[in-house]
């Protein structure tokens, strides 16, 4: 008789613990290398959705526990950020996708049956080969690097197809201005750690811009570094972002003029006699009256900059003239982000970035330098952002019907390019609709075949990061895992090779390799026969080991070319615009900022619950898209925190979101983040929150044709609903415990 | 209390009836009293199903294993030498021998084996010796010391907790394996240089 007691058997009989919880399981196969109870770490990078990160990646019996920085990795040096953290998630999502998909329904109604590869596969291939002409097949991927885009970039060509990549993340109009300015294809490295004077206009790099966990290990030696005195950091910005909290001066300033302000700095310098003479006497080619018209003097008015500590701004204009100079060759001024993000940002950001010559600290210590190329091209491999000007040509060539096969991978263009309305273009019966996905999103939920892609810490890959240390380095990407036994994911690079090798274009390099790693492998050959750097071996299984096991290759004796020739000041000014911000007039209308969600950046994220749950730094609001609206224009507007308002765009559409009462927003200006709403991206994206990008109207840098997500004017209305926002922060005002201690000092009134 | 009497029931009966009942009580809770005290300090006793040997999923006889065919134990349980864990072999294991062998005493139980390899299936076998979850017990130091040190053979380092093993044809935990009985073994066997008095309760907890 077996009674419910204390047995196990009792116990279980009882339902009172799950049958598993006394269950040891035995596995099905020797295990190669796993010992219980020990933990084993493999190197890595990758990129989530800024810059690669090396990593190191804590691995218990074949499951991956933890991502930590990878200490030896240049960039980064062992700190690693949220992004990389929730890699785990999306391997072990519990919307991961199990198996190649056919939609059976209606296009974008959800309905799909489950088929093997071999069918997925052959149906590809035929659609490859089906199109009329070549021409007709477009691959839509995210910005790749190194030897994924290589491989890409060589199927395309050999394949005859159209390639487009889409990365809303990308500093277009920066990577220009630096090609133009700097002569180089690769952004360089701000030496923030050895620099004495930041100045950075609108580029929130500790949070959101360029390589935020090299600027931020930078940033820290750069405040609290021994042996050294503190550095000082002005921040220009019409935002309240999280470089701007961290400066010791947050310089508010009208959207667009950024430009102009720099110009006027660079006069105060030029007119005084300071900074590099030789600079100034290159730059200016000896007129001295080249930038009067930018004097603080004529200027300072438009710019609303407001009275910080009793200083008016024409003189906080001298003041940060002297300081940049007096610091030359140990000072740096940075542009990017929403000063680049305008119709002239290409001549804000020129006018920011010569700043650096004029004080000479272009390929100084401290100052900015310059990044060598890739060691060899493959590793230098890029598939350059289309430009949203170009976008909008494709969207047109689909919409008319010249695309009829449209691949897609690492990217979402029917969230990201809402504002082109992508997803009405792709809905066509003549359009077939190939997805590549670990985790749906909502692209993929209106394709006709979903492939179910590695995710990225089960995959081989390499990337070189875009903004190096200074010298050249190559990360390597490996898997640290295998998919678990539900999942059947295949590489993106090894369904390339496979339809390369059947539609018979796989004559040559890297698509005559059988698999994705031995494309890696022999682009590591490569590495090894230059015979230098941090790995060197005559064996190629001894190189190659070290290579996996540091988690790549770096040179520190190859260092970046002189510096170029300083730019001509009257040929700034010759493109000197003013910015254009398009939307509604009239009442209740604000200058939109749609800036990047520090964890989701412009949506990437959305699917991973540790991203959602990330507090954004200065409002501290998660799981939800918040306006960031004056608190003064919010009393005025009888707006109270949580207030659902609709905000309407140049094309007509709007979206809802909650009020954040925000104390430092400009009384003109409202800031919302990129990242969510989106419509069927798994559980923790679908339904969240609102896609600003959907109502942007899409106005475009002039130069370049980049975003200008910083030039769109809106309309803001109360939607008369109310719903608690969900923040960290209390819910009690702060309040002064004395009259000693102010909590909030208000330098500016108004 | 006389008031109380149901007046259809004589006066003695129910006083003697109420004692009976009384002593009753009293047994019923003197007995559950040392079997809940027996189990909680040591093993429960084997009554009602509790404690004895849980049923597993393939009738596994050490008996035939181990004392017939003579096989080690670090040969199946391989994680002992090495980690926290003995481990459990994988099914493959079995197969070394068992793809050919196919039994004289019970068929059945081997063609339930092979059925478990040929599904890609792993065994969930019911677990015998289970510490509660705020204990951790690695096997590795412990296995290592009794044969290296001790000059034990593995089958006695591994019978030191978990019994006559090879003469189990069901396995069945026989020591009661509280914190009293390591506490014990360490302080009663080992000297002074070889982790007699655990005083860092991080060793076991955490």
């Amino acid at each position: 008789m077996k009674l419910a007691g204390l047995s196990t058997v009792g116990a279980v009989a009882c339902n009172i613990f799950p049958d598993r919880e006394f269950q040891e399981q035995s596995p099905l196969r020797i295990p190669e290398d796993m010992v219980t109870g020990v933990d084993n770490w493999y190197a890595t990078t990758a990129r989530g959705g800024i810059e690669t990160e090396g990593l190191v990646i804590r691995v218990m019996e074949g499951r991956a526990k933890k991502v930590e920085g990878n200490p030896l990795f240049p960039t980064n040096q062992g700190a690693h950020s949220m992004r990389s953290e929730a890699l785990l998630q999306e391997l072990y999502h519990p919307d991961r996708i199990p198996s190649p998909m056919r939609r059976v329904g209606a296009r974008g109604s959800g309905q799909w049956e489950p088929i093997t590869w071999d069918d997925a596969l052959n149906t590809l291939r035929d659609r490859l080969s089906g199109v009329s002409n070549r021409n007709q097949m477009l691959m839509v991927t995210n910005s790749m690097r190194g030897s994924m885009a290589n491989l890409a970039q060589s199927f395309a060509q050999a394949y005859g197809g159209r390639s487009a990549a889409l990365d809303l993340m990308h500093e277009t109009v920066a990577a220009q201005v630096v090609r133009d300015l700097f002569g180089q294809d690769r952004m360089p490295v701000f030496d923030i750690r050895n620099s004495e004077y930041v100045l950075s206009f609108g580029a929130d790099f500790l949070a959101t811009w360029g390589s935020p966990i090299q600027f931020s290990k930078g940033y820290g030696h750069f405040r609290q570094g021994e042996g050294r005195s503190r550095g000082t950091l002005v921040h220009v910005d019409p935002r309240f972002s999280l470089t701007a909290a961290n400066a010791d001066q947050w310089v508010p300033i009208r959207p667009g003029h950024e430009g102009r302000l720099a110009l006027s700095i660079a006069h105060v310098i030029i007119s005084e006699g300071l900074g590099s003479a030789a600079a100034v006497n290159a730059m200016t080619g000896g007129n001295r009256n080249v930038l009067e018209a930018y004097a603080p003097e004529r200027i300072s008015h438009e710019l609303n900059i407001p009275l910080i500590h009793g200083k008016s701004p024409v003189d906080m204009i001298k003041e940060i003239a002297h300081d940049l100079a007096s610091h030359g060759p140990r000072s740096i001024a940075i542009g990017g982000g929403s000063a680049g993000a305008h119709t002239n940002g290409y001549f804000n950001l020129a006018a920011i970035y010569a700043l650096n010559f004029l004080v000479g600290s272009v390929g100084q210590q401290g100052g900015v330098i310059l990044n060598p190329p890739a060691p060899t091209p493959e590793f230098g491999a890029f598939l350059n952002p289309t430009t949203v000007r170009d976008w909008q040509g494709i969207r047109n060539d689909i919409a008319g019907g010249a695309v009829r096969l449209v691949m897609v991978r690492g990217a979402d263009p029917v969230h990201s390019l809402a504002a082109l309305d992508f997803a009405g273009a792709i809905n066509r019966d003549d359009v077939f609709v190939v997805s590549f996905a670990t985790v749906p999103n909502d692209t993929s939920h209106m394709a006709d075949l979903i492939l179910p892609e590695r995710a990225a810490l089960e995959d081989w890959g390499s990337d070189v990061p875009n903004i190096g240390p200074g010298f050249q380095v190559v990360g390597i990407q490996q898997p640290v895992v295998n998919p678990l036994p539900e999942y059947d994911p295949m590489g993106f690079g090894d369904v390339l090779l496979r339809m390369a090798a059947e539609l018979g274009i796989a004559n040559k390099a890297p698509l005559n390799h059988v698999t994705f790693a031995d494309v890696l492998k022999d682009h590591a050959r490569g590495l090894q026969a230059l015979n230098r750097g941090s790995v060197r071996n005559a064996s190629f299984d001894a190189f190659w080991n070290r290579l996996l096991q540091q988690g790549g290759w770096w040179d520190e004796g190859s260092r970046g070319a002189a510096p170029p020739a300083a730019p001509r000041l009257a040929d700034i000014v010759a493109m000197a615009r003013d910015a254009v911000i398009s939307g509604p007039t009239g009442g209740n209308t604000f200058n939109l900022l749609a800036f990047p969600h520090i964890s989701l950046t412009d949506g990437r994220g959305a699917n991973l619950p540790w991203l959602q749950s990330t507090p954004d730094p200065i409002t501290s609001v998660a799981w939800t898209t918040w306006v960031e609206l004056n608190t003064d224009t919010a009393d005025l507007l009888d707006l109270k925190e949580g207030d659902y308002v609709n905000i309407e765009g140049p094309n007509g559409r709007s979206f809802t979101a909650r009020v954040y009462h925000h104390p430092a927003a400009p009384k003109d200006m409202i800031s919302v983040p990129m990242g969510q709403g989106h419509r069927n991206a798994g559980q923790y994206a679908a339904g969240r929150g609102a896609n600003v990008l959907e109502i942007l109207g899409l106005p475009v840098e002039e130069r370049t044709g980049a975003l200008a997500w910083s030039s769109t004017r809106v309309r803001l209305t109360p939607a008369g609903r109310n719903d608690s926002i969900p923040k960290f922060e209390g819910i009690v005002p702060a309040f002064q415990l004395s009259e000693h201690e102010a909590i909030v000092k208000v330098t500016n009134e108004g | 209390m006389g008031a109380l009497i149901p007046p259809f029931i004589p006066k003695k009966l129910f006083y003697l009836s109420l004692a009976l009942g009384g002593l009753l009580s009293i047994a019923i809770s003197v007995l559950v009293g040392v079997f809940v005290i027996k189990a909680w300090w040591g093993t429960p006793f084997e009554v009602f199903g509790w404690a004895g040997p849980p049923e597993q999923p393939i009738a596994f006889p050490h008996t035939t294993h181990v004392k017939i065919d003579g096989i080690n134990c670090a040969f199946c349980h391989r994680g002992v030498l090495s980690g926290d864990a003995a481990t459990l072999p994988a099914v493959e294991q079995c197969l070394f021998c068992h793809q050919t062998i196919q039994g004289q005493n019970a068929p059945p139980e081997i063609a339930k084996l092979i059925n478990y390899f040929n599904e890609g299936q792993p065994i969930n076998w019911e677990k015998v010796h289970r510490l509660p979850d705020h204990v951790q017990f690695a096997h590795e130091p412990h296995v290592r010391f009794l044969t290296e040190t001790r000059g034990l053979n593995i089958e006695a380092a591994c019978s030191t907790c978990h019994g006559n093993v090879r003469d189990m044809v069901e396995v069945e935990q026989v020591r009661r394996l509280k914190m009293g009985d390591c506490v014990d073994c360490h302080r009663n066997n080992l000297d002074a240089t070889e982790n007699k008095d655990i005083t860092d309760c991080t060793a076991c907890h955490y």
